[in-house]
């Protein structure tokens, strides 16, 4: 997991202001839900994928495997769209097989809403992932904060941010140790395990954040914390890549 | 007759031989409890952009007053407790560190605890609203998984349904029913019911052609309960052990949540 989020450190566009990735992102997830044609969300996996991987400078297998992964999870998904389940023959209209007394059928309408689904999340997704790739998550929370965003939430973000990585590692380390005392031998034993390593987990972030706290009271913590302001590139050219990106999606939302 | 009822025997050996055998392949390819770490977890978020415009909005509107509250109780608990808004934070990471946690499961593969049972009951449950929406968009962002437009529906399910009744069986059972059986259950029924409503939303942004809302929503809730019933038993386990751990080892942290029973 912390893949994605090394990539995003060391991408090319880190240090462009966020509001202007989130921009571009937002516009094309919103044009992918409100335009109801396939195409659309086409366009969107071409121009963010294309992006992700010329612009910001990700590895084209990075995007391409994680792109393969949520396809092919979506198609997943869609199987219940597609497929209706009766007892009693369907109604005209429909291609249907019958397997013993149950009834599987589809036709052309469900067909349709499939490929639009699979297009409109795709598109959607391929939008997300480029936020995702080349913006780490402080700067979305810098962005969040210059939003006014309550900030209780943004502290909880922070802490929470950095907490999850000290925690995996943590995890990581009292995995490697109980398996090398055969730990996760037996099923039993892996039951116990996981209960075991759970639980020290929860007494180590208890601890943890009772030492930061201590530590950060005896520098002057007052319930702020405080962090420098980011510096960012703002680049007007954003602007009108983001105009071309939204007018080709429009021509392609539009009846021709 | 006698050839049929052999063949018939011979058939189910063969079935429990494989069941067997395929079990503990599949065991022995899954004992790596930190092979899960690079992959993101299996369980169902609805993914960015499979919501109707209407549905992704409705269920924005649904987690609204959850998150008012949360966050009202939260600011509350900070200013009684300054400490209070570290380990919120810390307790946040530790939601989103257990879905990295691999289980065995029941049935021989093995998954992720979705974690919202146990934390119900360390932290209760509008305070949890606010924590998983956090831990969601974490993994729509740090995971690829789940999405931002359907983060209201995705809170829903995980972060409000699942939570409320995992709190209301703990506050009701506990004292009445045994320890373990009240953690299990709690644990247990607060996973399923993620699915029940992510099911339920499905159904009723894509009903079926012919049968409807109804059908729709068994369609999606057979699928789900092929897989989920036997992860929420894992859940509901692997939460009374972690449970009894804590009981005996962390009692003074248990208390100073203000967590029943400790």
């Amino acid at each position: 997991m912390s893949q994605i989020d090394r990539y995003a450190y060391t991408s090319r566009i880190r240090h462009l202001d966020p509001a202007q990735k989130t921009g571009l992102a937002a516009l094309v997830i919103i044009l992918c839900l409100i335009l109801p044609r396939p195409a659309v969300g086409v366009g969107a996996v071409l121009w963010m994928g294309m992006l992700t991987v010329w612009w910001g400078g990700i590895p084209l297998p990075v995007v391409g495997r994680v792109l393969l992964a949520e396809f092919l999870f979506l198609l997943l998904a869609v199987v219940g769209v597609v497929l209706s389940f009766s007892w009693e023959p369907p109604p005209v209209g429909f291609w249907s097989l019958q397997l013993g007394p149950l009834w599987i059928s589809t036709n052309q309408g469900s067909l349709a809403l499939a490929g639009l689904l699979v297009s409109r999340a795709f598109g959607a997704t391929a939008a997300m992932n480029f936020l995702a790739l080349t913006t780490p998550f402080i700067d979305l929370v810098d962005l969040l904060r210059r939003l006014r965003v309550s900030p209780v939430l943004i502290d909880l973000m922070d802490v929470m941010y950095r907490f999850v990585f000290v925690l995996l590692d943590s995890m990581g380390r009292i995995a490697t140790a109980q398996q090398s005392r055969l730990g996760y031998a037996t099923r039993r034993a892996a039951w116990r395990s996981s209960g075991l390593l759970a639980s020290r987990l929860f007494v180590d972030a208890y601890q943890r954040s009772q030492r930061m706290q201590t530590a950060l009271a005896s520098r002057g913590y007052y319930g702020d914390l405080r962090v420098l302001p980011l510096d960012y590139r703002h680049d007007g050219r954003v602007y009108l890549l983001t105009a071309a990106v939204v007018v080709s999606l429009l021509l392609a939302g539009s009846r021709a | 007759m006698f050839t049929r009822r052999l063949s018939r025997r011979v058939c189910w050996g063969v079935l429990a031989l494989l069941l067997l055998v395929g079990h503990r392949i599949v065991w022995a390819h899954s004992t790596d409890p930190f092979a899960a770490q690079g992959s993101a977890p299996r369980y169902m978020h609805i993914m960015e952009g499979f919501l109707p415009p209407i549905w992704a909005l409705f269920w924005f509107i649904v987690a609204l007053p959850f998150w008012v509250i949360g966050l009202r109780q939260i600011t509350k608990l900070i200013a009684d407790q300054p400490e209070m808004r570290l380990l919120l934070g810390v307790a946040g990471a530790f939601t989103f560190a257990l879905s990295a946690l691999k289980i065995p499961s029941v049935t021989g593969s093995s998954s992720h605890p979705t974690g919202t049972g146990l934390g119900t009951i360390l932290f209760g449950p509008f305070v949890m609203a606010v924590l998983s929406s956090i831990v969601l968009l974490f993994q729509a962002l740090l995971l690829a998984h789940g999405g931002l437009t359907t983060l209201g529906a995705n809170t829903v399910s995980m972060g409000i349904a699942g939570p409320l009744v995992g709190w209301a069986i703990w506050k009701g059972l506990h004292h009445r029913a045994p320890f373990w059986l009240t953690v299990f259950l709690t644990a247990a029924l607060a996973n399923l019911m993620t699915y029940v409503v992510t099911a339920i939303q499905l159904a009723l942004a894509f009903p079926d052609p012919i049968g409807g809302f109804v059908a729709s929503f068994v369609k999606f809730g057979t699928v789900f309960a092929v897989t989920q019933i036997p992860l929420s038993i894992s859940e509901g386990i692997l939460t009374v052990i972690i449970m009894n751990a804590l009981m005996s080892t962390a009692s003074h942290e248990l208390r100073t949540l203000g967590v029943q029973g400790a």
